[in-house]
């Protein structure tokens, strides 16, 4: 081996190594603890639903989804909100009348200021909506406004074509009403209304105080910081160790843990994200109706929810939730049956001759290529499910759960392809329909059609009435299940876990609510 | 470097929901230019990297350069660390072990190495966090804020992986070195056991380490992301696993060119620290 | 005293090798020697402790433990096998050329090898495994990328020094042909080095599929892999810790009994460590 000489000035070398990371860390931790020691009540909240991953950076409502931030962690607030059934109720606006098909007034509360105490007026409403309309990708075309008026605390909205769920798309995150002569600042950050402000923000992390000007109620916690947590096992460990007061997104496994654990609560909401299988009508397969009828016998969507999910889903029927009017019993489906499922094919004529187990028609095996992708844990985890109950009915069912699904799905290469997908974000039933089912749907991927749908659909786009709105949704829902076009397995539950002292934070179905000046901790 | 598998614009779009109309994918993918084939989108970049652009980020949008740099100091701070203790830790353990050769000391550093060089490094993470932040409640579970205590853990994952093959190379060297003539003629001369072993044997160890430091910076940078990833610590491996993740392809360009920089300097360092050590490399360069 | 020492030195190289042996013939024959089906769901069955019918429990899809563990090991400890043999065949093959031939041949291999020594191995697997995807298939094809400049090195450094023996010389001068230097003198000579590189890197490869595992780079499900099997079921090291503890058990006696077997390999093969 080699000999050394001039040890001593090696040794000198890591000595300053070592005495540079010890004052570098000492440096950091000195300039971190002098923000981590004010007074009051603090909150800690670690979420996996926060950072660019997510693209909601920052709280400036105007750009991408960091309208989300904007009203999750209680900076800004909405002309309207939804309720727990997801109908819309007035927030920052009193009421609104609706002039004709084109036009819209809404009327403001007349006791809401900014957080810097500037009142909220139509004209600051009407600047931030015209602000929303230049900046924003998705909401001009969602909105479709002409023109925005304002007198005094009214603004009056007039659309370009009809649009019967404008109100819904205003409550869109993206809707957060912001002073626009405060502006945005280089870091994402903004002027609202709700109970918190925004003191800093980074890319993993957002720092809020209370408003003590807040317009409806006092906020109870001084200062909050809103962590992004992505790994599920540190999450878990942050809320063990008292780290974090709450969380947001743990994996299912470890909520198993905090249910058996009386120091910690959880709050969960049926949200309207769904598990669905689309079938693909260009797969001679699948253009068998029995074949179709079969899939949807064979996913059995109580074993799936209650045990793989471990109670975080509800078994769902049609493509919206329970909590919708327009959900859950509201239609029909297959219930899950092997046995039925085994006579339906038989009787097709799909029959087990060569005794594999798997059955067979004309020559061809009864195999169906399952895709979907893996970033939604719940996935894989259905398809796996389902690869096991349809085998139960002589259906060999091959799972290609991969992260470029898209490239399969463009070389048509699947029989069903499994994807969550919110429903109805903004409560309304149309943005659904109008992705998945007509004939120019983006989303309608195994093209699916029926003229009775498209023509719904179209009576959809002309219905100002949500009563008459809901009836529409339900028979379409029921068309596209009698069509066993698309079979919905589960709608997932958001679950907010928190620390036994936690009070008033509540998961609500939209996934838009969390922080309110309900908060509070009582240690 | 584009892969088949998807693009970012897919993987942003799904996360949040899904629910994204083609027309404004097509939008996004218009801005970012990955619309274009593929070789015409990788001279864009060539392009940009000539002239020190690195291009920006197709999640955040904003530019690579300073984010990468922004996230690079908490990086460098966990190897540094990292570093630091494995030193400090395997040379004494390696030596010691050699010393007490087959005997119980001996047998318990092995056993020791063997044991920290045959768990996956997120499971050891997993169990320290398990013992330190849960049950003894000692130290912080997440890095998120850089302070002295929430560097602990993570260091610590990082040094029990890296200890465990440099005291196993540091006792092999000092076994080997107390073979030597030249040990045997001081020992015969008289000359104390504790002087050959410090004024001999361990700048020989000190070699090695040097040159495992080399060797294993790589293992170390890719460690590195894995550990950052569980401990919240917010540096450029954390960067580079989320990137992936969402196919952030200039992200994972400038991580990979940046790694390599570092790791063609540091194999430069060790090079020249090499010269300067080892008399016999310095005398055949002059001579 | 000497020979007695290698004798129980080679003692301890047979109880090694035939741990490894076992291993890898227990694995190979799993299919046949697993108590259930490793991929058949069972949810009624799901997460079940250990106990006489599930010897390691059960996993969430309610599959045995045991049985996955075993096939997990047929996937984990061949791919890791073919995997070192690939490389070091290879790289070995690369280096012997290297080194005998010379000159512009030599310059312009040892570049390219270069290149790849030049990224960081971890760093580049994760970005080659990250830009073709997952499946396990990638991560082979990713480590194996970063992986082979090693022997290339160890091999043509070897045969620079066997080409400056005196009996090297004699060969050549003898009209021998290349092949047959190359078989008859060089070969023989260079085996056991790149012999106890290979066993140590096995254990390396084992670690280094199970750390791409975690980044989801590794192999997709249902196939089971010692690797991902961990990384899918570390979240449920508090209320079901055998499911990441057996196959965590599994690549800890595996890689400890290689990382054994190349150091026992090492010892017998040079003697001057043994005294």
């Amino acid at each position: 081996m080699k000999k050394a000489r001039g040890i001593g000035s090696l040794l000198a070398a890591t000595m300053l190594a070592l005495s540079m990371v010890v004052s570098g860390a000492a440096n950091v931790a000195a300039a971190s603890s002098g923000t981590g020691e004010a007074k009051g009540k603090v909150f800690n909240y670690g979420t996996m639903a926060y950072g660019v991953a997510m693209g909601n950076v920052g709280v400036n409502p105007h750009e991408g989804y960091s309208g989300w931030s904007t009203i999750r962690y209680g900076v800004g607030e909405t002309l309207f909100k939804f309720n727990a059934a997801m109908e819309l109720e007035p927030w920052l606006a009193k009421g609104y009348e609706r002039i004709d098909p084109y036009t819209i007034r809404i009327d403001l509360r007349d006791d809401v200021f900014f957080s810097n105490g500037e009142k909220m007026t139509g004209e600051s409403v009407k600047a931030c909506l015209e602000h929303l309309l230049a900046a924003h990708n998705r909401a001009p075309k969602d909105l479709q406004i002409k023109s925005i008026t304002a007198h005094g605390q009214s603004v009056t909205i007039t659309s370009e074509a009809k649009v019967p769920a404008l109100l819904n798309y205003l409550s869109d995150p993206y809707g957060a009403i912001i002073n626009m002569k405060a502006g945005i600042s280089e870091d994402k950050n903004v002027v609202g209304t709700g109970p918190y402000v925004a003191t800093q923000i980074s890319d993993t992390e957002i720092s809020l105080v209370a408003n003590g000007q807040y317009w409806n109620g006092t906020p109870k916690i001084d200062r909050i910081n809103i962590k992004s947590i992505t790994d599920g096992d540190t999450l878990t460990m942050a809320l063990q160790s008292g780290e974090i007061d709450a969380a947001q997104g743990l994996p299912y496994a470890s909520l198993q843990l905090f249910r058996s654990d009386d120091r910690y609560k959880i709050n969960s909401a049926s949200t309207s994200r769904v598990y669905q299988a689309c079938m693909n009508y260009k797969s001679e397969v699948i253009q068998d109706d029995a074949v179709r009828k079969a899939i949807a016998m064979g996913i059995d969507k109580e074993g799936f929810t209650s045990v793989l999910l471990q109670g975080n889903g509800s078994p769902t029927v049609g493509p919206f939730p329970a909590n919708f009017k327009f959900g859950g019993d509201a239609v029909k489906g297959e219930p899950y049956d092997i046995e039925g499922a085994k006579q339906v094919l038989e009787t097709a004529g799909w029959v087990d001759s060569d005794g594999d187990g798997i059955r067979e028609k004309g020559g061809h095996k009864l195999t169906i290529d399952w895709l979907t992708y893996t970033s939604r844990q719940e996935l894989p985890l259905l398809a796996e499910s389902v690869q096991a109950t349809l085998k139960l009915a002589g259906m060999d069912v091959k799972v290609n759960a991969t992260d470029n699904s898209k490239d399969f799905l463009k070389a048509g290469k699947w029989d069903v392809y499994a994807s969550a997908f919110v429903a109805a974000p903004t409560g309304d039933p149309q943005y659904y329909f109008t992705t998945h089912v007509v004939a120019s749907s983006d989303y309608n991927r195994g093209g699916y059609y029926n003229d009775m749908v498209e023509k719904l659909v179209e009576s959809l786009g002309n219905e100002f009435d949500p009563a008459k709105r809901g009836e529409l949704a339900v028979k379409i829902s029921q068309q596209i299940l009698d069509d066993h076009a698309y079979a919905y397995a589960s709608h997932l539950k958001m679950s907010l876990v928190m620390k036994e002292g936690v009070t008033g934070f509540v998961a609500h179905p939209s996934d838009y609510y969390e922080i309110t000046a309900n908060l509070d901790k009582n240690e | 470097m584009q892969s088949v598998a998807g693009d970012a614009v897919d993987a942003l779009y799904d996360n949040i929901s899904g629910g994204v109309s083609e027309e404004i994918k097509a939008e996004r993918r218009a801005e970012l230019g990955l619309d274009k084939p593929f070789l015409v989108q990788y001279a864009n970049w060539l392009k940009g990297l000539v002239q020190g652009d690195m291009g920006i980020s197709y999640l955040s949008g904003k530019a690579v350069f300073p984010t990468f740099m922004s996230k690079l100091p908490a990086t460098l701070l966990l190897m540094v660390s990292s570093i630091s203790l494995t030193v400090t830790v395997s040379i004494p353990l390696g030596v010691l072990a050699a010393v007490r050769q087959n005997r119980i000391l001996d047998y318990v550093v092995r056993g020791l190495t063997f044991a920290g060089n045959s768990l996956p490094g997120f499971f050891t993470s997993l169990l320290l966090i398990y013992f330190f932040s849960l049950k003894l409640r000692l130290l912080p579970v997440m890095g998120g804020t850089i302070s002295l205590k929430s560097i602990i853990l993570p260091t610590l994952t990082l040094a029990i992986a890296m200890s465990s093959k440099y005291i196993r190379q540091v006792r092999v060297t000092v076994l080997e070195e107390l073979q030597k003539d030249y040990v045997t003629g001081a020992r015969a001369r008289g000359v104390r056991e504790s002087v050959i072993m410090y004024a001999n044997v361990l700048k020989t160890a000190m070699l090695t380490i040097i040159t495992l430091l080399a060797l294993s910076i790589g293992s170390l940078l890719g460690g590195t992301a894995i550990i950052e990833t569980i401990f919240m610590w917010d540096g450029v491996g954390k960067l580079a696993v989320d990137s992936i993740l969402m196919r952030d392809y200039p992200m994972i360009q400038a991580y990979v060119i940046w790694m390599a920089l570092i790791y063609v300097a540091v194999n430069l360092v060790t090079d020249l620290l090499y010269h300067f050590l080892d008399p016999r490399i310095r005398r055949a360069h002059s001579a | 005293m000497k020979a007695g020492f290698r004798i129980s030195k080679s003692i301890r190289f047979r109880i090694l090798l035939s741990l490894a042996g076992v291993l890898l013939v227990v694995s190979a024959l799993s299919p046949l020697l697993a108590p259930y089906d490793p991929y058949v769901q069972d949810l009624s069955q799901a997460l079940q402790p250990p106990s006489g019918m599930h010897w390691l429990g059960t996993d969430r899809y309610g599959r045995d433990m045991l049985s996955r563990v075993m096939v997990g090991g047929r996937t984990t400890l061949y791919t890791a096998l073919s995997l070192v043999a690939v490389i070091s065949v290879f790289g070995t093959l690369v280096g012997i050329v290297s080194g005998y031939k010379g000159g512009r041949i030599d310059t312009f291999l040892m570049r390219v090898s270069d290149i790849f020594l030049a990224f960081p191995g971890m760093v580049f697997a994760i970005a080659v495994a990250g830009v073709l995807g997952g499946g396990l298939i990638n991560a082979v094809m990713a480590l194996a990328f970063i992986s082979w400049p090693k022997y290339a090195r160890l091999a043509r450094g070897q045969v620079l020094s066997i080409k400056s023996l005196s009996y090297f010389s004699a060969a050549r001068l003898s009209g021998s042909g290349t092949v047959k230097i190359i078989f008859r003198h060089i070969l023989p000579n260079i085996t056991g080095i790149i012999l106890v590189t290979a066993t140590l890197d096995i254990g390396t490869m084992i670690m280094e599929l199970a750390a791409l595992s975690f980044l989801g780079l590794g192999a997709t499900p249902p196939t089971p892999e010692w690797g991902s099997m961990m990384s899918n079921g570390r979240s449920m090291l508090q209320t079901s810790p055998w499911v990441i503890l057996a196959p965590g058990c599994a690549i800890f006696i595996s890689v400890v009994i290689f990382n054994l077997l190349g150091d026992t390999v090492r010892d017998v093969l040079d003697p001057k460590n043994n005294q």
